[in-house]
């Protein structure tokens, strides 16, 4: 196990915090003086804000590691890229990740990954459910586990939102056994989900008042039958109004050009863009997809015109939310559904490898500026200890606060692990 | 001491014995009544049995002029009247055949030949056993079953580069026709269902597996290939390697017919010539005579139950594919009478859901009495069920439009883009059953949102709102729009509650029409108006 801590320093207090957290406080108190801080109603938002978040950014079709967070340079097959080092000393990322490597005191990388299915179509599903023990009953994706056992949260907002390419919609599967509640409401191309803008022929102030009327109806309904199906009707209402409500998070004219520049005006910077907005206004888990990373052929140009996209991006949105403080609630993951192989094939790609490779986090319940696990020297299996998806489940679990060896899901009666139950969590990344 | 006690258990339950003499309604009170372990509400007001009436047997809520009628009726016997009716309308074949495209399909797609099998099996209330056996043995020669063949073609058919779903079908085939969900015993016996064994899901797998769907002709189709040897499984647990052949769940394994090389077929294949072969033993054709017939108690009990289900909204045995000796009936004794019924009746549904709906059970109200909670099970209160996607249609359509008798919504222009729109936004997605009542985000913001729907809100002829924008008073129109939309009488309350919203509109003409859209709107997407009460 390898620990490529600061020397010196503990994890949770490294000399980036401090200038990072001194920048924040200034911030803040421009306008007020030092021990008035908690009178400062922005800050005072912020310190109640304790609830925890998620941002899960899925690279689907895999995105190779060596060319990302495991690089072997000069090796038999470590390909045309150098290594560059991080913000954390002795860390090296590929050099395709220059922004985030300066990112990286925030970051956690597990390097010794080694999962079960090598296919796109059964491995997508396997990680996401977190590959438990077959049972019978279909697991939920991690977006609507949490969802279920965090709830939406003070928002109001949807609990599990998935910000992807291409159309949008409710998108029930990945909740599983759970029941179509928990699946997640995509927004195509970051854009707001059909019937969203409030009709024309109904102003803001008619559209306040039929509802009203419509909610005192319910209450009288309500009064003379059991209330379970008036409260289930009124949230999925209520629901629906504060997204309407919020249809400020789909308007282009309010984001900053400096904001569009720092994370790319292409889609996956638009797309992650639109997950830090998401993450402000309370939602519980924002999922922000990036597809076609599966490079059979040419790998080399093909990952060092992705890699780049996802560098802008991640990188912004960790310094982002670092900067604002939000990295204290909010978990960041960003993973594919297997790796890619070392052998480079004769089309100059890289296939299916889930037998060794790596995932970045960072944020709430983690180390800072932290690596756990390793290859061996070509990269191409584990060396020591490795970790199936289950023990990254229980890792994610336990920063949320959620006792997954405890806490039981119930499926009508039956009751079901968590996560894989013969997994732990990663305890070396842990904070 | 133990003889006593017998003795006074006896005493208790011997008043309450069903006399078979008694007819089928009155028989099935008697035994929900003996275990309802306490009080049982009142019947439902005529406005109450009403609305469920209609949803129930026509798929949609009355118009103001049927219900006027109905609720203006003093005859003693105006509910059977009325059931009589529904019964015996054009719509009732209409809503059996929604029914059974909900169940059978679970929103997987539609086909214009599968609807006119369904359609044709309505029309001429085809007894459930040969509809099961048209689904289960299609007959493609004939014009006017051969659409049955899309429940196999359907789950067959590829979906991305995912395995040919033949485990999926397996499954269905056990919930849908003998209530058993058999999916955990694909691999091996079920954990926690004793009764559930991998051979009862792999002796009717071995029959699908054998199946295929025709490509040579543009209808939904099935071809078998010859079947000559037992299929070997192993569970995944001991690996014991097992054989089985063709086999209803539950039931005795059938036999694979040999014949001499160069008789096994009836039409030998011929690959170049691009005939299909037909071999002479057909598991389709076997497996749907052994399942689909009274001597299979569980394909008569499953119906028995699904019947009792669409009738309360729970089944006696719940869920309803879990059928099995660890989740017992609520009430053995009466799943016992109905399924002796179902057979008497020869698979009769009309006839045994119409005295579903003639029982005091049926007919009880749904608005709570007390503040108890009252378990669903023992039907002391009527429970409420969705309004599902199609009902939900109609019955806007109807909510909205002229108010007239006999206006059927069906027969609506561009009914089938209406039809598509609220399945988008109100049905489940696809292959997840429609029991329970869910409603969606999606579905608010179309609700909110959605043009079509607010332009049905406009005064426009003679539909609702321009009805409304007519009348005078506010208790006037709050008594229109509660019984176009809700089918009932406002109370005190509610009128204090319309009389209030409708003021604020003041006396401009403009106004008042928006105003009166939206009081519309608000009884449209209240919980009352998505809940069969």
């Amino acid at each position: 196990m390898s620990t490529l801590q600061y020397a010196g320093e503990s994890s949770l207090c490294s000399p980036h915090e401090h200038a990072v957290s001194r920048r924040q406080l200034l911030g803040a108190t421009a306008s007020g003086a030092g021990l008035g801080l908690l009178s400062q109603p922005a800050l005072a938002e912020a310190m109640k804000q304790k609830e925890k978040q998620v941002l899960f950014v899925w690279i689907d079709g895999a995105m190779s590691q060596l060319e990302s967070w495991d690089p072997k340079p000069n090796t038999q097959f470590g390909g045309p890229f150098r290594a560059i080092p991080t913000s954390v000393p002795g860390l090296h990322f590929s050099e395709l990740l220059p922004r985030t490597a300066k990112q990286a005191h925030h970051l956690t990388i597990v390097r010794n990954l080694c999962t079960k299915d090598n296919a796109h179509s059964s491995g997508v599903d396997r990680i996401q459910r977190g590959d438990p023990k077959p049972r019978g009953p279909v697991y939920p994706y991690f977006g609507s586990a949490v969802a279920k056992l965090l709830g939406g949260g003070p928002s109001g907002l949807p609990p599990y939102v998935w910000i992807k390419p291409m159309s949008g919609g409710f998108v029930y599967k990945d909740a599983g056994f759970m029941g179509p509640k928990y699946g997640a409401l995509a927004f195509g191309d970051a854009k707001p989900p059909e019937n969203l803008l409030r009709n024309e022929r109904i102003s803001n102030e008619e559209d306040l008042l039929r509802n009203e009327l419509r909610a005192k109806l319910n209450e009288r309904y309500k009064q003379r039958h059991e209330a379970k199906n008036v409260e289930a009707n009124s949230f999925v209402y209520d629901v629906a109004q504060e997204l309407m409500k919020r249809q400020d998070l789909f308007d282009e004219s309010k984001i900053s050009a400096k904001d569009k520049e720092r994370y790319g005006t292409h889609e996956l910077g638009r797309h992650m863009l639109m997950g830090r907005r998401m993450l402000e206004a309370g939602v519980r888990f924002v999922k922000v997809n990036t597809y076609g990373w599966d490079t059979h052929g040419d790998n080399f140009n093909g990952h060092a015109s992705l890699v780049p996209r996802f560098d802008q991006a991640f990188a912004a949105i960790i310094e982002d939310l670092a900067a604002a403080g939000m990295l204290e609630n909010v978990l960041v993951i960003a993973m594919s559904e297997f790796g890619r192989t070392p052998r480079i094939n004769g089309h100059i790609g890289r296939d299916h490898w889930p037998e060794a490779w790596s995932l970045a986090m960072a944020g709430t319940g983690l180390k800072h500026g932290h690596v756990h696990g390793k290859t061996n020297a070509q990269g191409t299996w584990v060396s020591g200890e490795e970790h199936d998806i289950g023990a990254m489940f229980h890792t994610w679990f336990s920063c949320l606060g959620i006792d997954s060896k405890k806490t039981m899901y119930d499926n009508n009666g039956q009751p079901l692990p968590l996560a894989h139950d013969d997994m732990f969590p990663v305890k070396d990344v842990l904070a | 001491m133990l003889v006593r006690w017998l003795l006074a258990v006896a005493l208790v339950v011997a008043p309450l014995c069903v006399r078979a003499a008694d007819p089928l309604p009155a028989q099935i009170d008697k035994l929900i009544e003996a275990a309802a372990g306490g009080p049982v509400s009142p019947a439902a007001s005529d406005a109450e049995f009403l609305r469920r009436i209609y949803l129930d047997v026509v798929g949609r809520i009355p118009t103001v002029d049927e219900a006027r009628s109905f609720l203006n009726d003093k005859s003693a016997d105006k509910r059977a009247k009325l059931i009589d009716k529904l019964f015996a309308s054009g719509e009732f074949p209409r809503r059996m055949e929604e029914l059974l495209n909900q169940m059978l399909m679970e929103r997987r797609g539609e086909d214009a030949e599968w609807q006119k099998f369904l359609a044709w099996a309505a029309d001429t209330n085809q007894p459930w056993d040969a509809i099961a056996r048209a689904i289960l043995d299609p007959d493609a020669d004939s014009e006017q079953v051969r659409g049955a063949a899309y429940f196999i073609t359907n789950r067959l058919s590829k979906v991305g580069q995912q395995d040919t779903d033949y485990p999926g079908l397996t499954r269905d085939v056990g919930r849908m026709f003998m209530g058993v969900d058999l999916q955990c015993a694909q691999c091996h016996n079920h954990l926690f269902v004793d009764d559930y064994k991998q051979v009862d899901f792999q002796g009717l797998y071995t029959v699908f597996l054998n199946t295929a769907i025709r490509t040579d002709v543009k209808y939904p189709a099935v071809t078998e290939k010859l079947m000559t040897k037992k299929i070997d499984f192993q569970s995944v647990f001991d690996k014991q390697p097992m054989t089985v052949g063709p086999r209803v769940p539950m039931a005795k394994e059938l036999m694979i017919p040999v014949f001499a090389k160069g008789e096994e077929y009836t039409v030998v294949p011929d690959p170049k010539k691009k005939v299909l072969g037909v071999p002479k033993f057909s598991p389709l054709e076997t497996i749907a005579k052994d399942l689909a017939t009274a001597e299979n108690r569980a394909f008569a009990e499953n119906l028995a139950n699904r019947l009792w289900y669409f009738a309360m909204g729970r089944g006696l045995v719940h869920p309803l594919d879990l059928r099995h000796s660890g989740n017992k009936p609520s009430h053995p004794e009466l799943l016992k009478l109905l399924t002796d019924e179902v057979i008497a009746r020869k698979f009769d549904m009309k006839s045994v859901l119409k005295d579903l709906v003639l029982t005091k059970t049926y007919q009880r109200t749904s608005v709570r009495q007390s503040s108890e909670t009252l378990a669903e099970d023992r039907y002391r209160v009527a429970i409420e069920k969705p309004v599902w996607a199609e009902q939900l249609l109609w019955s806007t359509l109807t909510a909205v439009g002229t108010g007239k008798s006999d206006t059927d919504p069906r027969k609506t222009a561009n009914v089938a883009d209406l039809r598509k729109k609220f399945l988008t936004a109100f049905a489940n997605p696809a292959k997840e059953p429609e029991i329970d009542f869910a409603p969606s985000v999606k579905a608010a913001l179309f609700v909110m949102n959605d043009s079509t729907i607010l332009s049905w809100l406009e005064p426009a002829s003679e539909n609702l709102v321009a009805r409304l924008v007519a009348l005078k008073d506010e208790k006037q129109i709050a008594d229109e729009v509660y019984l176009a939309v809700l089918s009932r009488e406002p109370t005190d309350d509610e009128r204090k509650d319309i009389a209030e919203f409708v003021k604020k509109a003041g006396t401009d003409e403009t106004k008042k029409a928006k105003t009166l859209g939206m009081l519309a709107w608000a009884l449209l997407s209240s919980t009352e108006f998505c809940l069969n009460h």
